[in-house]
């Protein structure tokens, strides 16, 4: 286990604040990939495909689908809220001893390729509990009772802890085990 | 390098309990018997340690409001979400009853004194910064709340871990 001392504390706050940063300015560039990502998967499972998700101001994507009113509000989805875990996950790989080894940046860069996954798979769910709950009687015609409690719980669990889990269990699997073979030599000594 | 047989039964105990957790809490009568109540609870401590610090605030249930500004502290504003990171973690890892008893007590009480500090800090920029408020309701607080269990988790660990979890942790 990582030694956690002022050394490691200062490398995850300036991994915390790159990866805001990070997160700050690429989202809009970002958002637009996920929701492209978002809707052709969405797509993929429609009949005809009819799902819509149209990047919008302030980092939020609309969702429309070809079969509603014109005249009809659009949705909206805060995609801020969905993905920024990344943060997390820059910190939790900051904090190595080694944050710019090889094997640590390769570890963080295949961790987050797989967190854009999420991400977009976030963003599905995120959709979906909006069919299935919030559309009036269009929601109760189309969907069943089941459809919107697996869907709503599905969205409420990814929101509240299953983000974070994620990015900590990306973390735990893809960093640097070399980190721990320095300790395990102290341990030795 | 591959991981250990170990590591991958961590995941994937940590995995289970997330889920056991978050469908009990997320049931009704839990959430309304047990979180609501100790949502209530954290916003009287966190709207005491407002008035401690000179804010005229009420404090009604869930919700901090004054003439200026008001938070209603809602699910994930709680703690509860970081310490349910903080129960499966701890669960998962193989150590003892004791010490697991002692690694949660003592990191709900560092999640909780943390989230009584984002709340009052949030509060303050709601009303005095409103336009910082957004950014770091979300993003700022929420990770560094998470961080800190996760951090917890891992001093506890690398204190109570067996040899061969030490290896590689």
């Amino acid at each position: 286990m990582p030694r956690l001392d002022w050394r490691l504390a200062v490398r995850a706050f300036a991994g915390f604040l790159a990866g805001l940063a990070v997160w700050v300015f690429l989202s809009p560039l970002y958002n637009r990939a996920i929701a492209a990502a978002a809707e052709k998967t969405l797509r993929l499972f429609e009949r005809p495909a009819v799902t819509q998700l149209r990047p919008a101001e302030d980092n939020y994507v609309t969702v429309d689908r070809r079969d509603f009113d014109p005249r009809s509000k659009r949705p909206g989805i805060a995609l801020h809220d969905l993905t920024f875990n990344i943060i997390l996950l820059t910190a939790l790989f900051a904090a190595s001893k080694r944050p710019f080894s090889d094997r640590n940046i390769g570890g963080f860069l295949a961790a987050a390729a797989i967190l854009a996954l999420t991400h977009v798979l976030g963003l599905v769910v995120e959709v979906m509990s909006i069919y299935v709950a919030k559309l009036g009687m269009w929601s109760t015609v189309h969907y069943s009772n089941v459809e919107r409690n697996v869907w709503g719980v599905a969205n409420h669990f990814y929101r509240l802890v299953l983000m974070y889990a994620i990015a900590f269990a990306l973390w735990w699997v893809f960093r640097d085990p070399a980190t721990a073979e320095v300790a395990k030599k102290k341990k030795r000594r | 390098m591959p991981m250990q047989r170990t590591q991958v039964l961590f995941l994937v105990k940590f995995f289970a309990i997330l889920v056991a957790a978050y469908l009990l809490i997320a049931w009704n009568p839990v959430n309304d018997h047990v979180i609501v109540p100790f949502t209530e609870g954290v916003a009287r401590v966190s709207g005491a340690l407002l008035q401690g610090i000179g804010q005229p605030v009420n404090v009604t249930g869930t919700v901090i409001r004054s003439s200026r500004f008001g938070v209603n502290i809602n699910n994930g504003c709680n703690g509860v979400e970081a310490m349910l990171i903080l129960l499966a973690s701890i669960v998962a890892f193989p150590a003892s009853l004791k010490a697991r008893a002692i690694g949660l007590a003592l990191g709900a009480v560092c999640v909780q004194l943390l989230n009584a500090i984002r709340i009052v800090t949030l509060y303050l920029l709601g009303a005095y910064q409103p336009r910082l408020f957004d950014m770091f309701h979300t993003a700022v607080w929420q990770i560094l709340v998470i961080l800190s269990a996760i951090a917890f988790f891992l001093i506890w660990s690398a204190r109570v871990a067996p040899p061969r979890l030490a290896t590689r942790g």
